[in-house]
């Protein structure tokens, strides 16, 4: 397993936790965290092609990323908060109201 | 090219001025001398375009004349044609229809001036003219079939004229309804024509049955078909229980639609198709025996009613009987020529009726009338001398045709016999009887009005006595025109019995001394206080009641046809049919497709994890599926 | 000591790398929000150190500045704005934890078996050194000019949405 692969495979783990978190936790904050966890996942496997193939895009790229999660945790945040002061919980599963 | 489709298209363009403009335009007064002068002037054009029409086909030597308008459908190759047709049956109808038809529309002027919807009268009115000049101009047997429907959509939107009535509205239905069982024996007809000739002009069809050897069906059978739909549209056994009704609507469109023009189209059309009749024995012999017999059943019926519109809707059904009659011996003209003379003599009676109900505020009953002659002495004349003439005093119009069908049903050579004859001179004394009752109970004697319609009782304005001065003018002298004559060349008259060859005269007086007969017994019952007339009444009360209740033939269809139709409705066609199977099925299928939505729905929790999940699932199987087929 | 010297940069990466893991299985099983949130701004930082070693160093740079500093900073204040009884903050899973954790475990078996056969392509160009700033500089202001100008519409909707947000959040609803 050389470097690339090695990282590769921390950047998968890394999603992969990610993704575990937004499904298993309780907390909508935590859950938000393991969607950040993910997109880092995602930031590192850009990086590593990049790297790999010697190529700039993939920075540009990883820096674009950047800004969509600022935006998002800009909005994600004050959603929360709002939440909050509303039910006063941030249990997932107490918000239900698009049950089918 | 001459110009037969403006004939039918003036009125049509005065329903459309009238329907499209006037209804809408204009409020309802200043409206109003622009819906006379559209509605009255558009028939008069057409009455004139008619006696130009007239005089070039006599210019032509009474050559038919056509005009092709367009090609309506070709099928196959074989193009069905709007195209008119003018010779001297059509010469005649046209001239009654567009004629009779002015003046009726003159009348309404009058008449229907103070009704809210005016301008709909007389959209309605043009329509229908249209609609029967389509009919009598045809020259093919589909043309005849639009304005036969067309005729009957008029007369339904006119007999419901009154809509805001349900009694009213409910007797346009039933003209409609009845029409229509009328209506499917005439298509019959019309397919087996087609399908054996190949073409459905009537002056084709004439020559393909006229020519030996003939074409390959049955004269009798088509003949049956066809007069099955005279049957509806003429008001004749069986199906005449809708024009007694059809009352409810104007006054003067029970004139012109229900006496003299509309129900006289299916004696036009056995006219105008006497080529199948002359080869058809079978189907003549039912035409005069339905006729006769309808005659005389109308008339006793007539003798025992009340309502003045009644007895004269009930006299209609009976002269059209004697024109059948005279149809199915074979006198074709002479069955035209008192489809003339009625049109004159039962329009100026059904104007005068209308006349003594409009100076009565309303009211049709005759046991409320009496002693009106002072009152509305202009009335009283026409209608008087319209009474003479429907009853075949001489030498009034009525006596010549009525006469003429008499001697036919007893010495044509074409099914003429002395039943025939008895049957019809019974119904001629009955009719004589019943209209001079009628003139009696409604003109002379005591007055038996109560005092508020006694105090406004006044004849009717210029334009309403106008016409019925100049249609008891032509129903007086309109006899001497002898139209069996004029059409001779295009309907031979049938030949006579050689034994009774010498019966004419005989007939001729015995026809008078029936007329005579009927007035002295109406004298004889109901002159001074009637009191006879009321001793006779307690002494035949059973057969007054029967008659009073038309033999209860509209009670009998309701049970023969109207109770297990409904009774098959509601219970095939509704509960098991609407409700079980289409329903069901619906109900079914929706049920489904709720039952299966409500289980995907069960995945719509609305929790948050279990869709995280669900697309985590997803996407583990799309990544694996793909790893295993990339 | 030269061995160590030699192989500091596999070192370090190995180090960061597994740290980083831990800091992400931290992040999913701490109970406490803050300490998930710590757990995560160290794998953060020590990918930022994996960046660094891997020679790009502005996106190390912006990988402590953006995420460290702004997000996470902004995500533990908002943890301490929170009432701590909050039973979210008690009852760490969901119902879902096995059968997630399990399908998640699958993922990422099936996505690490995707690059288990090895990734290097057979002709790569393959520079040891990777690309530099200028690189980067020039791809994206002559490339990517117009995506980086979005950005700051996106940025600027977030912006928008964020005080809608604190609108309805105050009740009025203008």
């Amino acid at each position: 397993m050389d470097k690339t692969q090695a990282l590769l495979v921390l950047a998968l783990a890394l999603f992969s936790l990610g993704l575990a978190g937004v499904v298993v936790r309780r907390n909508l904050l935590v859950m938000l965290m393991s969607m950040e966890l993910m997109l880092n996942g995602v930031n590192l496997s850009l990086v590593t092609f990049a790297n790999q193939m010697g190529a700039a895009e993939g920075a540009v790229l990883v820096f674009l990323i950047f800004v969509v999660a600022a935006a998002e945790i800009a909005i994600a945040i004050p959603i929360v908060l709002l939440l909050a002061r509303r039910r006063h919980t941030l249990d997932a599963d107490a918000y239900a109201d698009l049950k089918g | 090219m001459p110009e037969l489709a403006a004939i039918a298209l003036a009125p049509l363009a005065g329903f459309l001025l009238n329907g499209l403009l006037a209804t809408r335009l204009f409020a309802h007064r200043r409206g109003h001398r622009f819906v006379t002068l559209v509605g009255c002037g558009l028939p008069i054009a057409a009455f004139a375009l008619t006696l130009k029409a007239f005089a070039d086909l006599a210019a032509g030597g009474y050559a038919p004349l056509s005009q092709t308008l367009y090609t309506w459908i070709a099928i196959g190759g074989v193009p069905f044609e709007v195209s008119f047709w003018f010779d001297r049956l059509t010469a005649v109808m046209a001239l009654i229809v567009t004629g009779v038809g002015s003046l009726i529309h003159v009348y309404s002027v009058g008449y229907m001036k103070d009704d809210e919807s005016y301008a709909r009268y007389f959209a309605y009115l043009n329509l229908f003219l249209f609609f029967m000049l389509l009919l009598v101009l045809g020259r093919s047997l589909l043309v005849l079939f639009v304005g036969w429907e067309g005729v009957g959509l008029a007369s339904y939107l006119l007999i419901g004229f009154w809509f805001s009535d349900p009694e009213k509205a409910a007797a346009g239905k039933k003209a409609f309804v009845v029409n229509r069982i009328g209506d499917a024996g005439f298509l019959l007809g019309m397919f087996v024509l087609y399908a054996t000739l190949g073409t459905l002009d009537m002056d084709r069809i004439n020559a393909a049955f006229l020519a030996s050897p003939g074409p390959a069906v049955s004269a009798t059978l088509v003949g049956i078909l066809l007069f099955v739909g005279a049957t509806g549209k003429s008001a004749q056994i069986p199906l005449y229980v809708w024009l007694p009704d059809a009352m409810a609507g104007p006054t003067p469109v029970s004139a012109l639609i229900h006496a003299a023009t509309m129900v006289t189209a299916g004696v036009y059309m056995v006219a105008r198709l006497s080529g199948i009749y002359v080869n058809a024995e079978g189907a003549s012999q039912l035409v005069a025996w339905i006729g006769v017999l309808t005659a005389f059943f109308a008339a006793t019926i007539a003798v025992a009613q009340h309502d003045i519109k009644k007895v004269l809707a009930y006299s209609t059904v009976s002269q059209l009987g004697f024109m059948f009659l005279a149809a199915g011996v074979g006198a074709y003209g002479v069955a035209v020529f008192h489809l003339y003379t009625h049109a004159f003599f039962k329009a100026c009676l059904f104007l005068g009726a209308g006349s003594v109900i409009h100076a009565l505020s309303g009211e049709q009953d005759i046991r409320k009338m009496g002693g009106l002659a002072r009152r509305i002495p202009v009335t009283f004349a026409t209608f008087a001398v319209a009474t003479a003439a429907i009853a075949g005093l001489p030498p009034l119009s009525g006596f010549f045709s009525k006469d003429e069908i008499l001697w036919f049903a007893y010495a044509s050579e074409r099914g003429g016999s002395p039943w025939l004859f008895a049957i019809a001179a019974l119904t001629a004394l009955m009719t004589a009887f019943y209209m001079f009752r009628l003139l009696w109970l409604v003109f002379l004697g005591r007055s038996r009005l109560d005092h508020h319609a006694a105090a406004h009782v006044h004849e009717s304005p210029p334009s309403m006595t106008g016409v019925l001065v100049v249609l008891a003018i032509l129903s007086a002298a309109g006899g001497f025109l002898s139209i069996p004559h004029v059409l001779e060349p295009l309907l031979p008259l049938p030949g006579i019995v050689a034994e009774r060859a010498g019966g004419h005269v005989p007939i001729v007086v015995l026809s008078v001394a029936l007329g005579l007969a009927g007035l002295a017994g109406a004298w004889w019952l109901f002159g001074g206080a009637g009191e006879r007339a009321a001793r006779l009444d307690g002494r035949a009360q059973g057969l007054r009641r029967l008659l009073e209740g038309k033999y209860f033939v509209d009670e009998f269809y309701e049970r023969l046809v109207g109770r297990p139709l409904v009774w098959v409705s509601e219970h095939v066609f509704l509960r098991l049919g609407d409700r079980a199977v289409i329903d069901g099925t619906l109900h079914g299928l929706a049920g489904l497709a709720q039952r299966t939505a409500a289980l995907m729905g069960r995945v719509q929790t609305g929790h948050l994890h279990f869709y995280a999940f669900l697309a985590l699932a997803g996407l583990v199987g799309a990544l694996a599926w793909s790893w295993r087929h990339g | 000591m030269t061995w160590l010297l030699a192989n500091l940069e596999t070192i370090l990466l190995a180090v960061f790398g597994v740290s980083a893991l831990a800091g992400g299985v931290l992040v999913v099983v701490l109970r406490q929000p803050m300490r998930a949130a710590m757990a995560l701004i160290s794998t953060m930082i020590f990918l930022g150190g994996i960046y660094g070693l891997l020679g790009v160093h502005f996106i190390a740079a912006f990988q402590v500045l953006i995420y460290v500093g702004a997000v996470m900073v902004f995500m533990v204040y908002v943890i301490m704005l929170l009432d701590p009884r909050d039973p979210a903050f008690r009852r760490r899973f969901s119902p879902l934890l096995f059968p997630g954790a399990a399908v998640a475990l699958g993922l990422a078996a099936t996505l690490i078996r995707g690059v288990a056969p090895g990734t290097a392509p057979a002709a790569a160009p393959a520079p040891a050194r990777g690309f530099s700033l200028a690189e980067f500089a020039t791809a994206f202001l002559n490339q990517y000019w117009l995506h980086f100008e979005l950005t700051s519409v996106l940025l600027l909707a977030a912006v928008i949405a964020a005080i809608a947000v604190i609108r309805v959040a105050r009740g009025d609803h203008g």
